[in-house]
């Protein structure tokens, strides 16, 4: 019997986001007879669904409700127990997004099954699975396996996954929803930009980033005349914007901005992928970090493995030179 | 309203981490340990709702070795008028499930009117305690908390979403939600504080007062089972330069010529 794995479709503003297709595209390589059921939650979104079963799903279960026009996580956790319940699938697959990893540990705690999560590959054979998930912020790949579990339960980190690249003539389908609007415990209200201080570094030519291995703000001194040598932008990862060293704005990353300058160059930044898909497409990448094993070094073009505080000001003296 | 922060003692995240020798995990024996920076901010957020009048107490759980209770001293020293240790040795290698059934277990019969947790832990980042205690509790549930407003019995709460795009959900309290850094600026411990702590109650649970079985919960117990531990596959990998920092900046700035144009 074919392995039945579900995957959660996730859409915004009338199109499907890329990580529906990375689930889809993790869902065949995942188990050699897949059988792999779209599930689609939302309100008109009937063009939505012929797309999902021409790029990768035999199936495609549709459920629709007013309610389900925008995300919460009680209508959708309501609608995907029931689509469980009712297609007893041996996987399900959920993106590890925003909307993914606030829904799934509901769907989890209602079935009692673990949940792996933050996944980049996952393998499922004769009910159990074997998952390659990130720790300490993608520092380490962490193995971990499910036994004898239905359903499998993981999601899958953004990016990870290549998408499915093949064409399908999948069957769309649809299924009542089951929920009662008037009984949902958490409602959405509206979706709305975060408010900015009006840098917009996602045009910049160069950008000069640090990270927490610079150490304190006033360290970032060294960053920014870097930066002021190269005649370019100063750039953060997450650690240094929470930390108040710096504004928001100056963020790059999935919850900042995506950038793609000629050049980036990231200091004391280990390369967390919520940093590395803001500045993975960057024209060309320097990573300058004293931890020679720091993931950012499997994404740059060239590094060095040292201390910062004698590189960048070395760099900076020569790039003034340079510029005469 | 009583309310509840969830916190976990997770090395700092400065450290240097190897792999242990049995390749399961870092070897933690020679890291300092520390509150897990997303539960700071989510001790600040009810701190500020009590200094608000919005809740009237705070109390701090963790999960964890003699060694956690020291997390605890700090929510305590910070703010919070309460603590909970659960603490067993048979507690050792739960997977996140089994933690959710064990705090489930530890506070049903509190009745708090609001939970928080930090989105994820430090280290294992499995981003899952928070809901599955709601799914548990049957609570309603938001992650990824930047702002918390609370009017009546409704919790309004910005989830960050990606591209700085944020989502406003309304909760029927009672609620769990899980906060992410930045949301707030947390404080530290005063010395007054930390003097205060010292007669603060911490309130010991182990699996017995729990009326949970040793074989019901940890290694054993638990269906999420690590397998391996390695560093990240190199990709396609920078070419690495090497030699005197002067050294080093001149061939950068030969390549950034090249490659990409500058200078
Ligand atoms: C939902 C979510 C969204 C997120 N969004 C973002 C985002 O948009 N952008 C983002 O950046 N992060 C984001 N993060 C956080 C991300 O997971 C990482 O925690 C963060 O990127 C780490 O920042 P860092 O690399 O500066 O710090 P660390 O990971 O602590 O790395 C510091 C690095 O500095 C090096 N170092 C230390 N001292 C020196 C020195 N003297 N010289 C050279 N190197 C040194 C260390 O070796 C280490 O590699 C998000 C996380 C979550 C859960």
């Amino acid at each position: 019997m074919a392995t039945k794995i579900l995957i959660l479709a996730e859409h915004s503003s009338g199109a499907l986001k890329d990580i529906s297709f990375e689930l889809l595209g993790e869902a065949h390589r995942a188990s050699a007879d897949a059988h792999v059921v779209a599930l689609l939650l939302g309100n008109g979104v009937s063009e939505l669904a012929a797309e999902l079963a021409k790029k990768g799903a035999s199936e495609v279960i549709v459920v629709e409700s007013p309610a389900l026009e925008n995300y919460s996580s009680d209508a959708y956790r309501h609608e995907i127990l029931a689509a469980i319940a009712s297609e007893d699938p041996d996987a399900v697959l959920i993106g590890n997004t925003p909307n993914g990893w606030d829904v799934a540990p509901l769907v989890a705690a209602g079935l009692m099954v673990p949940l792996a999560s933050g996944c980049a590959r996952i393998a499922i054979a004769d009910g159990s699975a074997k998952c390659a998930r990130k720790a300490f912020n993608g520092k380490f790949v962490h193995h971990v396996e499910i036994v004898d579990q239905r359903p499998i339960m993981a999601t899958m980190d953004k990016g990870a996954a290549a998408p499915f690249d093949g064409e399908t003539d999948g069957s769309v389908r649809t299924l009542e929803p089951t929920l009662d609007p008037g009984k949902l415990k958490s409602r959405f209200v509206e979706t709305k930009k975060s408010e900015s201080g009006g840098l917009d570094l996602s045009q910049a030519s160069v950008i000069v980033s640090g990270g927490r291995g610079v150490g304190a703000p006033e360290k970032l001194d060294v960053i920014r005349e870097l930066a002021d040598a190269l005649g370019g932008q100063l750039g953060a990862s997450r650690a240094v914007t929470d930390a108040g060293w710096l504004p928001h704005e100056h963020q790059i990353g999935s919850s900042g901005v995506t950038v793609s300058p000629k050049l980036y160059v990231a200091c004391g930044i280990s390369g967390a992928i919520q940093h590395v898909v803001g500045m993975k497409s960057s024209g060309y990448i320097v990573a300058i970090n004293k931890d020679p094993d720091a993931p950012i070094f499997g994404i740059a073009d060239v590094g060095v493995v040292g201390d910062l505080f004698e590189i960048v000001p070395a760099l900076t003296k020569q790039a003034k030179e340079a510029k005469g | 309203m009583k309310s509840l922060v969830l916190v976990k003692y997770v090395p700092d995240a400065n450290s240097v981490f190897r792999i242990n020798s049995a390749g399961t995990w870092v070897d933690e024996s020679s890291l300092s340990f520390t509150v897990n920076d997303y539960d700071r901010y989510a001790l600040e957020e009810l701190l500020a709702l009590k200094d608000g009048g919005a809740v009237e107490e705070v109390v701090a759980l963790t999960v964890g070795p003699q060694a956690a209770s020291s997390a605890l001293r700090t929510c305590l020293a910070t703010g919070a008028d309460r603590a909970i240790h659960v603490r067993d040795d048979a507690l050792e290698g739960s997977d996140p499930l089994t933690l959710a059934r064990v705090i489930h277990q530890a506070i049903k019969d509190e009745g708090f009117s609001l939970i928080l947790a930090g989105l994820q832990a430090d280290d294992d980042n499995h981003t899952q305690l928070g809901g599955l205690v709601a799914g548990l509790l049957d609570y309603a549930y938001a992650s990824a908390a930047m702002k918390l407003s609370l009017s009546g019995e409704t919790m309004r709460v910005e989830r960050e979403l990606e591209n700085n795009e944020l989502q406003v959900v309304d909760l029927d309290l009672p609620a769990v939600v899980t906060v992410q850094t930045g949301i707030n600026s947390p404080r530290y411990a005063s010395l007054k504080g930390i003097m205060a702590a010292k007669k603060k109650p911490m309130t010991q649970l182990g699996l017995t007062e729990l009326g949970m079985s040793p074989d019901s919960v940890g290694a054993g117990a638990s269906k999420l089972k690590t397998v391996g531990f390695e560093s990240p596959p190199k990709g396609k990998g920078a070419e690495i330069l090497t030699g005197s920092p002067d050294e080093v900046a001149a061939q950068l700035i030969k390549r950034i010529r090249e490659h990409a144009g500058v200078l």
